[in-house]
């Protein structure tokens, strides 16, 4: 598969397709062993950063998490005990829980806006449908945390347009920041900042898509919803996934929203309300850095492996040879 | 979610090569449309209340006449810009740059780092390969948020806590980066070219220079946008590791405004410098965007048509 | 096409290399403090302030002006939690606190069970001890150990809006009985207000009326940094959370998060009737009152649970203490003790900041006894009320662990309002946490 829509040159396309198989492991050449020393001078630059902001914190967090420090009794190394702790730590576990109820909500939700919004701008060529495009678009230039705010103006019951849109239809505004309603408030925000951004990768692949496939279709008597179902949907995937990496990501980092959202609604958001709030608190509220790096590092390492997994499995989606 | 997000960015083909709109029938042409005004009603709602608000004093915002969505009788933007430049000695001005300088600098950075290793990964067969390529895919997802606190931590030990240094070398890991240029890389740069270079006698850094280097040009502003945008969302790293006043980055700084203003005695209630400075800062960004659309609209798409 | 992308490549990295020259050029280097203040004397040494207070930048100009030994140099890192978590931070870091940090007196144990303060006693911080209250004493000291100097307190009152209380027949509340009155009263008037709010996040205001009732919630010696006693569920925190529980439930007070734009613009619209304040309440109220020209507040005494013995007590208020990492840890005890210091310094605080003086030369003075205040249509609101609440007061244990307690209370509280549990059940889940909580930080019970 290609990466981008157009191969990038007519060359390298005319270059790769007359490429011969060459041995790849077993005959490689004294002259060529030595060229392949290369490829570690171009990795080393990024090999460390990498070992001495992702490597280096990593083995720092499970080696303090080894240790417990408490404000009265002083530090003293307590092996695996505060993973034993996190892991029945209800707070933690309800936090754990509550981000993969997020996932569960936020990344369709996002996706499928996303999607809608670009299988309906794919079938348009107005003036409308470019600028709804880039409007569309701009909350993802709007930095998570000024996003956040400005939605907290827009939740609040007193500032916010909400009671007078509500009242138009006659229906009392919903208290936004309330315990039972932060979670969709939450959704709200992510869905706005990010459908965007999303919609434009997947437009784009659409865009790519060769349009005589669409003809064959049409002579077949398929609609334009099955059109989209059938062949565009299937023709995108590699782009799916990416947009799902990028989702799962944001989840998983769910911090911002939730903390700036905090400072108007602290009953609702409690201090433990996402595993990354949890440790922020551990460690910078209340002090206890260890047990907060066991938790980093748990948090981490569940993460590490989930990516590997899913990366591996999605690897011919994503074209990685 | 704060940290990393990307941006498709140019192809600077795209434009010559696409199908015109398909014939549709009127009556659905229409309900697309409704559709799409609905989301672009969505979508543009609380940006026109932040331009709105950004006219208003502190009070009109709160109990002006014109509710939130329209603007009062008072318009206060020019008011509003003075006192930012004034408030607290124009600190507001200083946060802007140092957004400015964090985002590019940790963007450039980061994506110097990843197009030399996303290339050294898919065109050199180096010990140590295949091991450090699967560590990388499994820090992708890795939050930065999960590494703050021991980052924190090491940085302190070496004395870089509450210095740009803090914010600017964490942000230079980009394992993402690294993973789109690796695939970009050995889909877009067939061996033979590079083979060809070499039997002409380039260098390995003269081959990567002069004949990789251009074919990458649409992946490495891809690349680019993606962790310019990821530094300049950054919030809970500069929340950590900063506590000078002057170093913070606009996000850090306008969210102190806010708790201020939250729990400020009077005087530091400043609603009025929080949205209009908020507004200030993502001018640019839209600017940059909007006129820079042709980049990063309709060409590459990260993974794409098989 | 290409070209330009360079070019737009190009433009941006020599934008980047050019803030990162000019920005390193400037106070990038790190360790070198950066002022929010002017400083004019660069030839001598500064000590380093965090501190929120409002007007303060007047306060240090002051200083600065009628000193030429040393010089302050201010930042305002942020309020309360906010500078705690930063201050916090530079402990842990071992480096980048300032030299004089402000903390209310409810978080100095928090700090000094850290080692993070220096007992000033030594350097001159106890000569200073007959100029302060006595309850301010020993709010920041322990045996003859001075962890920080006093400098405003928040002795309680209550700031009420005469004219809704007029329009509704409403009399002024002594008691909290005629408090629930006048609730039923504001309520049956039909205005759409309430006579107050309840907040679950109150934190030291949700303390201070439990503590009038007669909860003692902690006691702890900062000379005994690991022995602490718990009781946050004794009849008397019952006795006062059931009653607002009660006033909840009948729809007579709201729950609205206290510090808040809403809660702000509540207070000042008519949307609360009465505000139950600290001393320092009237200068909040000021800086939003822009919204309502036609309020009349009046402040009096806060509402008694029995009004033949009244009990006084206090929300917030701050000190000065000098941190470990103070460089000269003499200048920076000298440079606590004497900002606050002046009676000109303390003028400014009180005309411009609202601040209620812990300084006896102010505080007795018929300056500050007979001030009028505009904003209470000329009431000497000290003479009246706050004086009195300041007279009673003896002082206040808090936790080593303060911040965690009250984070624990409000998610109690908001519980309770949501109606998951009873202010019983909320209040003993409180002490079982905190019990639980002090025993895994290696705390002994007294």
């Amino acid at each position: 598969m290609a990466l981008t829509t157009e191969p990038p040159t007519r060359a390298a396309r005319a270059a790769s397709a007359a490429r011969t198989v060459r041995p790849r492991r077993g005959g490689i050449g004294a002259i060529d062993r030595k060229r392949q020393r290369w490829g570690w001078l171009f990795v080393a630059p990024f090999a460390v950063v990498f070992a001495a902001f992702l490597i280096f914190p990593l083995c720092y967090a499970f080696w303090m998490s080894l240790q417990t420090s408490t404000l009265a009794a002083g530090t003293e190394f307590t092996g695996l005990a505060n993973y034993v702790k996190a892991f029945t730590d209800p707070i933690f576990l309800g936090g754990l829980g509550r981000v993969a109820m997020f996932a569960l909500v936020m990344i369709p939700a996002q996706m499928l806006v996303a999607l809608v919004a670009a299988l309906v701008l794919d079938n348009l060529a107005t003036v409308l449908s470019k600028f709804s495009r880039l409007m569309i678009f701009v909350p993802y230039a709007i930095p998570v945390v000024i996003g956040a705010l400005m939605w907290g103006f827009l939740y609040s019951p007193r500032f916010g347009p909400a009671t007078d849109l509500f009242a138009l239809f006659g229906a009392t505004a919903p208290s936004f920041l309330d315990q039972s309603s932060i979670f969709g408030s939450l959704v709200n925000i992510v869905t706005w900042q990010w459908s965007g951004y999303y919609m434009i990768i997947i437009y784009a692949a659409l865009r790519g898509i060769d349009p005589s496939i669409y003809e064959a279709a049409r002579i077949d008597g398929a609609n334009s919803f099955q059109t989209a179902l059938r062949i565009k949907v299937p023709m995108i995937s590699s782009s799916m996934v990416m947009v799902l990496i990028f989702a799962m990501i944001g989840t998983l980092q769910f911090f911002t929203e939730p903390q700036v959202l905090r400072g108007i609604a602290q009953g609702a958001i409690p201090i433990s309300y996402t595993p990354n709030m949890y440790a922020y608190s551990l460690a910078f509220s209340y002090s206890q850095f260890n047990y907060a790096s066991a938790i980093s590092f748990a948090l981490g390492i569940i993460v590490f492996i989930g990516s590997y997994v899913f990366l591996f499995l999605t690897r011919k989606q994503s074209g990685l040879k | 979610m704060s940290a990393t997000t990307a941006i498709p960015a140019v192809n600077p083909k795209a434009g010559r090569r696409r199908h015109g709109p398909e014939a549709r029938t009127g009556g659905r042409r229409v309900g697309s449309h409704l559709f799409l005004l609905a989301l672009v009603i969505y979508f543009i709602l609380p940006l026109w209340w932040l331009i709105v608000a950004a006219t208003k004093d502190t009070s009109g915002l709160f109990t002006g006449s014109g509710g939130p969505l329209w603007f009062d009788s008072e318009f206060n933007f020019f008011d509003n810009l003075a006192e930012l430049s004034t408030h607290q000695g124009g600190i507001y001005w200083r946060w802007l740059a140092n957004s400015f300088l964090y985002a590019f600098a940790g963007g450039i950075g980061a994506t110097i780092l990843a197009v030399l290793a996303g290339y050294g990964f898919a065109k050199y067969r180096f010990r140590g390969r295949s091991l450090f390529f699967n560590l990388l895919l499994g820090a992708v997802m890795v939050p930065l948020t999960a590494l703050v606190i021991p980052t924190f931590v090491l940085l302190s030990q070496v004395g870089l806590v509450n210095t740009i240094w803090a914010v600017i070398l964490p942000s230079l890991l980009s394992p993402f980066g690294v993973y789109l240029m690796r695939i970009y890389t050995q889909d877009a740069i067939p061996d033979e070219i590079l083979d060809a270079a070499r039997v002409d006698g380039a260098g390995e850094l003269r081959t990567f220079f002069q004949v990789a280097l251009p074919l990458l040009r649409p992946a490495i502003v891809t690349v680019l946008l993606l962790s310019i945008v990821g530094t300049w969302n950054n919030f809970f790293l500069p929340l950590a590791v900063l506590s000078d006043p002057n170093l913070l980055p606009v996000t850090v700084g306008l969210n102190n405004w806010t708790a201020l203003s939250n729990a400020g005695a009077g005087g530091e209630q400043v609603w009025n410098l929080i949205v209009t400075g908020a507004f200030v800062s993502i001018v640019p960004l839209i600017i940059a965007f909007l006129s820079l659309q042709r980049y990063w609209q309709g060409g590459l798409s990260l993974g794409s048509v098989k | 096409m290409k070209s330009r992308v360079l070019a737009a490549v190009g433009t941006v990295a020599v934008a980047a290399m050019a803030l990162t020259a000019c920005s390193s050029g400037g106070a990038a280097g790190g360790g070198e403090a950066s002022c929010t203040n002017k400083i004019t004397k660069t030839d001598v040494p500064q000590v380093t302030v965090w501190a929120w207070f409002p007007a303060f930048e007047q306060v240090v100009d002051l200083f600065n002006k009628t000193h030429d030994d040393v010089q302050v140099c201010w930042t305002n890192a942020g309020q309360g939690n906010d500078e705690y978590t930063k201050f916090s931070t530079a402990i842990e870091a071992k480096s980048g606190a300032p030299d004089v940090i402000m903390l209310e007196s409810e978080v100095i144990s928090s700090f000094t069970i850290r080692q993070a303060l220096v007992d000033i006693g030594e350097f001159g911080a106890a000569d200073v001890k007959d100029k302060y209250t006595e309850g301010a004493w020993n709010d920041v000291t322990s045996g003859d150990s001075v962890y920080a100097i006093p400098v405003d307190s928040g002795p309680m009152g209550m700031l009420y809006r005469q004219d809704l209380f007029d329009a509704a027949g409403i009399a002024v509340p002594t008691t909290w009985d005629e408090f629930a009155v006048a609730a039923q009263q504001l309520k049956d008037a039909g205005t759409g207000g309430v006579l107050a709010n309840f907040p679950t996040n109150g934190r030291a205001f949700n303390q201070a009326l439990f503590a009038q009732a007669g909860s003692v919630p902690f006691e702890y010696d900062k000379t005994k940094p690991t022995e602490v006693s718990i009781d946050v569920n004794d009849d008397a925190s019952k006795k006062v959370l059931n009653y607002w529980d009660g006033l909840v439930k009948a729809d007579l007070v709201t729950t609205d998060d206290a510090f808040t734009a809403d809660y702000n613009t509540s207070l000042v619209d008519g949307t609360y009737a009465v505000y139950l304040a600290a001393a320092w309440g009237p200068g909040y109220l000021q800086g939003l009152s822009d919204a309502d020209d036609t309020a009349v507040w009046r402040a009096a005494p806060l509402p008694q649970w029995d009004a033949a013995n009244p009990v006084q007590v206090h929300w917030g208020g701050s000190t000065f203490a000098v941190t470990e990492q103070a460089k000269d840890k003499q200048l920076a005890a000298t440079v606590a003790k004497d900002i606050f210091g002046t009676d000109e310094a303390w003028k400014i605080g009180i005309e411009q900041g609202a601040l209620f003086p812990t300084y006896k030369p102010i505080l007795e003075s018929d300056y500050f006894t007979n001030l009028e205040y505009p904003f209470f249509g000329g009431q000497q609101i000290n003479k009246d009320v706050f004086l009195d609440a300041a007279a009673g007061y003896s002082g206040f244990t808090f936790s080593p662990f303060q911040n965690y307690a009250f984070d624990q209370l409000t998610e109690q509280q908001y519980a309770m309002v949501q109606g998951e549990k009873t202010a019983d059940e909320a209040l003993d889940d409180l002490q079982e946490s905190l019990t639980k909580y002090a025993a895994e930080q290696g705390f002994t019970s007294k």
